[in-house]
């Protein structure tokens, strides 16, 4: 043994030296006469290892190289330009190669029995029947006929759509909506579940959807701000993910703050009842405050600044109006007719008195920057903080300064880089072409609304015919029968599983397309393997806001088992009723990203001479180049009549008169504090319900998607389940040590989840990270989750009449260690979230 | 193969191989030495081809390019300094320099071979050598101009309102000079239309035609408005799909009557479509919007949804003639195909009548930095979707 071994570690250095020296002689070689000579013969004296191809492509998580040996991606690398590369990465290889992979076209068995009249109440016991793709097409085109023909466009959801992977061509939701409205009409959303309170409060306030608008750049905070106020928001762990190919630009000014953090040139205030990640990180200041009561604690700051005169009343004068009505509400004259001091406010946010007028103090001495998270919009009456922060943020009266007023996005996709300013390539129509006919052209949705909020589509399934409120506008539930997800995965985003079963018994026909089993397509009819994004060519912006670069998507490999890339899956479907032409334009893959790709190069010029599209798509990428500083507001501060804000009235609105006029409940004239539905530290049902579950963006995934990475999740497992987050004293109460499988549970549901005992986290307060896979031990109501999925135990109510939108982060829970009882054969049952359907033959 | 391999590995070896005569320290200082005097000469030679008088000593550069500049104020001014050619077309970074001398080789070449010996010759080639230029000056920047013009050294409180409007966005844009001021030193080529924008070109299909006093016609593109017919006053411009009707006409210029409202307060210098309607028709600058004679006050009411009291106004203007629409239809079809294409990029896009048209400014100005649509496009796209959302259109969404 020995011996043979010494052998051939011998040859190993030799051949190493010698294919060395090759490489030396042919790089001067190929420099004086060309690659064609040389180019076979050192082929063949390469080792496997040599043969293996490197290819660069893109995905939320950034750019990286894989390489491709033995038509297998065997290892990744990021891409040399991101200087900030995230830890998941490794988590990519997992996505390719796991046992969730969708394999082949499925069919639920009852339905494969009994079609749109089965037994909806098996829906989630995951037994599946294998079927052709032909098969799988012809029933779902069926489908579609029949729901048009039988219900009309209001039978019909199509509109749900999520995150999907990164790639302009490929997009999935863009390939489902084209060809599902080729055939005929269906229910849309509107708002997304990310930023629904927040998106629709703030064009009354500030004029757009600020949770997406470009933000100050960051030089321009590093040099500016004397203090920065992290509202509920952690940029270090959110900014590693981005919509397009993120750059990780952005994590660059968080080393940056870092610095004057310890150099004590900036003061950086963490508002938030968790020491979350970017604290840690910058080892900033930790301002804790009992979850939900954001807003009694920034009405008593409010209150102080108007006390000791510290507010700017000339700015309010000149670009905000409604503000005296506002501080009729301050200082009790109008609706509870009680004044906010601290007093008041301290003991429902549990800041002291005092160091809430120290608060008020700190962010009017000098130039002070308001950095808000999404996580406090996603709660019920979550509309109220967005708009209350931006009334902070006007009494201080830095709006459109460098360094001063308020931003609802400086952790997400890199917002605040200075962008480049370039153009990135269009997409994949995501409406039939003009002039095209549908095969079913009917517009009546039978009293129904064609738009629904996007987190209302279980209340409409429960409730057809019901009006409620929304943005000013009555909404009529239409009644769904049928339902399709691509890339979408509700059973992750949506709240309150029990309820979601409840409803989907509804439901008729269900279609998911996925390329990993989620549990979105445990709960449907019909499921269709799409390829992942690594099994397609495309293109892509490399950074969303940023446009540091254009990205070719290379594949990596070819589609895995049975799958297939939408553009395919959608091309067959509509040849069903004879458009695949039309659906496709006629175009192939490459033809179509050629397309986009002199689209951008067309608007790119002559500013970037970016090369033809053959020789771009060898290099893989095409850099824009640095961007140039912007102040956010700053032409509205200069000039608000010209420049004037998207409000009615074109200035900062503290006061709606529009808002006020639609007479809502839970969304008046001006920001205010309601009470929750439940709330902990002494609020509505923390008698029965003490502990507050938080469900906030992971760490380690992006949503749900990477969950099913099977060795990367289990680098975060605790015992194979979702990490539940805990404070000492929480877990000692329980008699919970770190490293115990926990049940959480509440009146709607119950899960299982690992202890993690962390004092980052306070009393009274656990963090579940959304995005963990659902895995219900059966189909029936009630049954525990196996995995850790927060949303098994939330609440599903609209967030206000205003935004109806997701309120998520409204949830009291108790936990207890888990002890299996008989119903369990006294054993933890194992999680049941991975590793796709159970096949029945 | 393996003698091509043995034939390269014996060079390597000799050219590798220590000098057995010369010591290394000579050998240094006498490339130096070489260095030094090559260097000199070179810059010399260099220097002296960048001077306005080697430029013009070639003939079509006299002619042309060189007279052209003597009436522009680059040439005499009221502080007596002059930009040469070199200011303007030579970089003054060394590296870049030499990559431009090395280009305008080329351009000896052409004159040698008589490529633009007379006046014809060059007019042909006028655009060809224009674009040249421009590319140039967008991939630097402008550098040159900015040799002597430095956004961060203006003061925008001395510019006139427009310029001001202008100049300030293209500051925060970082916009190369170019952009906007191209025909400032020599004559604008003939150009054909491939640079502008689908809506310039709807408009420029239009231009020459006739007009009707009495009747009605939309504006495609953002166009400047005079308050008199000689032009010599610039008061403002009105964004594209405005409705205006003709009182007037001159040889030039169109008499126009636009019927708005603004809010009477402040100095009411947006000019809207509707009674507290934020749709833009108009944006004037601080005098003309002061100016009584311009226009005539109607009917006073407060919005009830913002508190703010608007008034009706009719102003009386003057508009350069050019390709304005009688078919608003035309310009709504364009703008409907362009959201629906354009929008649905990131998103499904949102029906028109599904937010009213004071929410949608809020709504479009979040999204619109993730598509590709000039300013004129974009201005058109919301106002499209202003006059089709809920207040106008109430068919259910």
């Amino acid at each position: 043994m020995f011996n043979k071994d010494n052998k051939s570690n011998k040859e190993t250095v030799s051949v190493s030296r010698r294919s060395f020296l090759k490489g030396v002689m042919a790089t001067s070689a190929v420099a004086v006469i060309g690659p064609s000579l040389l180019a076979p013969k050192m082929a063949q004296a390469a080792t496997m290892a040599d043969r293996a191809e490197w290819k660069l492509t893109g995905s939320h998580w950034g750019a990286f190289r894989a390489k491709i040996h033995g038509g297998k991606v065997t290892e990744i690398k990021a891409f040399e330009v991101d200087k900030f590369p995230t830890d998941m990465l490794n988590g990519i290889q997992g996505i390719i190669y796991n046992p969730s992979r969708v394999r082949y076209p499925m069919v639920r068995l009852d339905y494969y029995l009994k079609r749109e009249k089965s037994d909806t109440t098996q829906r989630g016991d995951n037994r599946f029947v294998r079927v052709t793709w032909d098969q799988a097409l012809d029933m779902f085109y069926e489908e579609l006929e029949r729901v048009q023909q039988t219900y009309g466009p209001s039978g019909l959801h199509a509109g749900q759509t999520g995150w999907n992977s990164t790639g302009s061509f490929h997009n999935c939701a863009a390939h489902m909506s084209r060809a599902i409205a080729m055939h005929g009409n269906s229910v849309k959303k509107v708002g997304d579940y990310s930023t629904g309170a927040g998106q629709t409060i703030m064009p009354y306030v500030l004029g757009s959807t600020e949770v997406y608008a470009p933000g100050t750049s960051w030089p321009l905070i590093l040099d500016n701000s004397k203090t920065i106020i992290l509202w509920a928001t952690d940029p270090v762990k959110n900014l590693q993910v981005g919509w397009n190919c993120e750059t990780h630009d952005g994590m660059g000014y968080m080393y940056e703050l870092q610095k004057k953090v310890a150099d004590k040139q900036i003061r950086v205030i963490s508002v938030d009842p968790v020491k979350n990640k970017t604290q840690n990180f910058l080892g900033n200041e930790h301002r804790y405050i009992h979850p939900h009561t954001d807003v009694p604690f920034m009405l008593a700051v409010a209150h102080t600044m108007v006390k000791e005169n510290l507010h700017d009343q000339k700015f309010l004068d000149t670009y905000a109006l409604g503000f005296d009505k506002f501080l009729q509400y301050v200082q009790g004259e109008t609706e509870d007719k009680v004044e906010k001091t601290p007093e008041w406010a301290s003991p429902i946010c549990g800041v002291p008195a005092e160091e809430i007028r120290e608060f008020a103090r700190l962010i009017t001495n000098g130039r002070t920057q308001f950095l808000f998270g999404w996580s406090i919009q996603r709660q019920q009456h979550g509309e109220q903080p967005y708009w209350m922060g931006a009334v902070l943020a006007s009494m201080i009266g830095q709006i459109g300064l460098p360094g001063g007023g308020i931003s609802y996005g400086h952790h997400y996709s890199s917002i605040g880089v200075p962008s480049s300013g370039a153009a990135g390539p269009g997409a994949f129509p995501r409406n039939p072409d003009p002039g095209q006919k549908q095969r079913y052209d009917s517009s009546d949705y039978k009293g129904g609304s064609r738009t629904i909020p996007v987190a209302r589509f279980v209340d409409a399934i429960l409730e057809p015919g019901k009006v409620i409120n929304a943005n000013g506008a009555k909404i009529t539930f239409p009644a769904i029968k049928m339902m399709i997800f691509s890339g979408c995965n509700p059973w992750h985003h949506h709240q309150d599983r029990n309820r979601m079963k409840t409803a989907f018994h509804k439901l008729e026909t269900v279609v998911a397309i996925d390329y990993n089993w989620t549990a979105t397509c445990r709960f449907a009819d019909i499921v269709l393997p799409a390829c992942t994004q690594y099994e397609r060519n495309d293109l892509d912006i490399y950074g969303s806001y940023r446009a540091k670069g254009l990205l070719g998507m290379k594949k990596l490999v070819d589609p895995l088992f049975q799958s297939k890339t939408d553009f395919q899956i959608f091309t067959e479907l509509t040849g069903r009723w004879g458009v695949s032409k039309q659906y496709s334009q006629g175009k192939t893959e490459m033809q179509w990203l050629e397309e986009l790709y002199n689209e951008a190069r067309t608007a790119n010029q002559p500013k970037w001479d970016m090369p033809e599209f053959a020789e771009f798509w060898k290099e893989g990428y095409f850099p824009f180049g640095d961007g140039v500083n912007w102040t956010r507001h700053a032409d509205f501060r200069e000039d608000p009549e010209v420049h004037a804000l998207g409000t009615p009235s074109g200035f900062i609105e503290i006061y709606s008169r529009k808002i006020a006029r639609f007479n809502y409940k839970d969304c008046k004239g001006h920001p205010m504090w309601f009470e929750k539905a439940e709330r902990s530290h002494g609020g509505p049902k923390s008698d029965k319900f003490p502990v507050w579950m938080q469900s906030c963006h992971p760490n380690k995934r992006l949503h749900s998607q990477m969950c099913e990475s099977t060795t990367f999740r289990e680098t975060y497992t605790v015992q194979g389940r979702e990490p539940v987050y805990m404070n000492s004293k929480d877990a000692k109460k329980r008699g919970i040590k770190d490293g115990d499988i926990v049940r959480v549970f509440n009146d709607r549901g119950q899960l299982l989840a690992g202890a993690v005992v962390d004092d980052n986290y306070p009393e009274n307060v656990i963090r579940i990270e959304e995005g963990a896979w659902y895995g219900p031990i059966g189909a029936e109501i009630g049954s525990l989750d196996t995995y850790g999925d927060p949303n098994t135990v939330t609440l599903d109510v609209g967030s206000s009449e205003l935004a109806q939108a997701t309120s998520a982060n409204t949830c009291q829970v108790e936990f207890e260690k888990f002890k299996p009882g008989k119903e369990y054969g006294g054993k933890v049952p194992a999680v049941t979230s991975f590793g796709g359907p159970k096949e029945v033959i | 193969m393996k003698k091509i391999f043995a034939m390269i590995a014996r060079f390597w070896r000799v050219f590798n191989k220590p000098s057995k005569h010369i010591s290394l320290g000579i050998a240094t200082c006498v490339a130096f030495l070489a260095g030094v005097i090559f260097w000199g000469g070179f810059n010399t030679a260099l220097e002296a081809t960048n001077t306005e008088a080697f430029c013009i000593s070639c003939h079509s550069m006299r002619e042309n390019n060189y007279q052209e500049i003597q009436g522009t104020i680059h040439w005499s001014n009221r502080s007596g300094v002059r930009a040469t050619c070199p200011d303007c077309h030579v970089p003054h970074k060394w590296t870049d320099k030499i990559a431009a001398k090395a280009r305008a080789s080329k351009d000896v070449f052409g004159w040698l071979l008589g490529t633009v010996d007379t006046k014809e010759k060059f007019e042909e080639k006028r655009l060809e050598l224009a674009q040249n230029e421009w590319a140039r000056f967008k991939a630097n920047g402008s550098l040159e101009c900015r040799n002597c013009h430095d956004y961060k050294s203006m003061d925008f409180e001395k510019m006139s309102e427009r310029a001001r409007v202008q100049m300030r966005g293209a500051a925060e844009r970082d916009q190369s000079c170019l952009d906007c001021h191209k025909g400032i030193a020599h004559h604008l080529p003939e150009m054909d239309t491939t640079a502008i924008s689908q809506l310039g070109k709807m408009a420029q299909d239009l231009d020459g035609r006739s007009f009707d006093v009495g009747s009605e016609y939309y504006t495609l593109v953002q166009t400047p408005i005079y308050a008199t017919d000689d032009a010599t006053q610039d008061i403002g411009v009105l964004s594209p799909a405005t409705k205006f009707k003709v009182i007037g006409e001159e040889d030039k210029r169109l008499e126009i009557e636009l019927l708005t409202w603004h809010k009477a307060k402040g100095y009411g210098r947006v000019l809207y479509f509707d009674f507290a309607k934020n749709i833009v028709q108009a944006t004037l600058t601080k005098e003309a919007s002061q100016d009584e004679s311009l226009f005539v006050r109607g009917e006073q009411k407060e919005d009830d949804l913002t508190g703010l009291p608007w008034e009706q106004v009719t102003f009386t203007v003057w508009v350069d003639k050019r390709g304005f629409e009688d078919n608003l239809q035309n310009i709504w079809d364009y703008a409907q195909v362009t959201y629906h294409s354009t929008c649905s990029v990131c998103h499904a896009q949102p029906d028109e009548n599904h937010f009213d048209a004071n929410t949608w400014p809020g709504m479009f100005a979040g999204m619109q930095g993730f598509v590709n649509l000039d300013g004129d496009t974009s201005a058109l796209i919301l106002k499209y979707l202003q006059n089709h959302s809920s207040d106008y259109n109430k068919a259910a969404h």
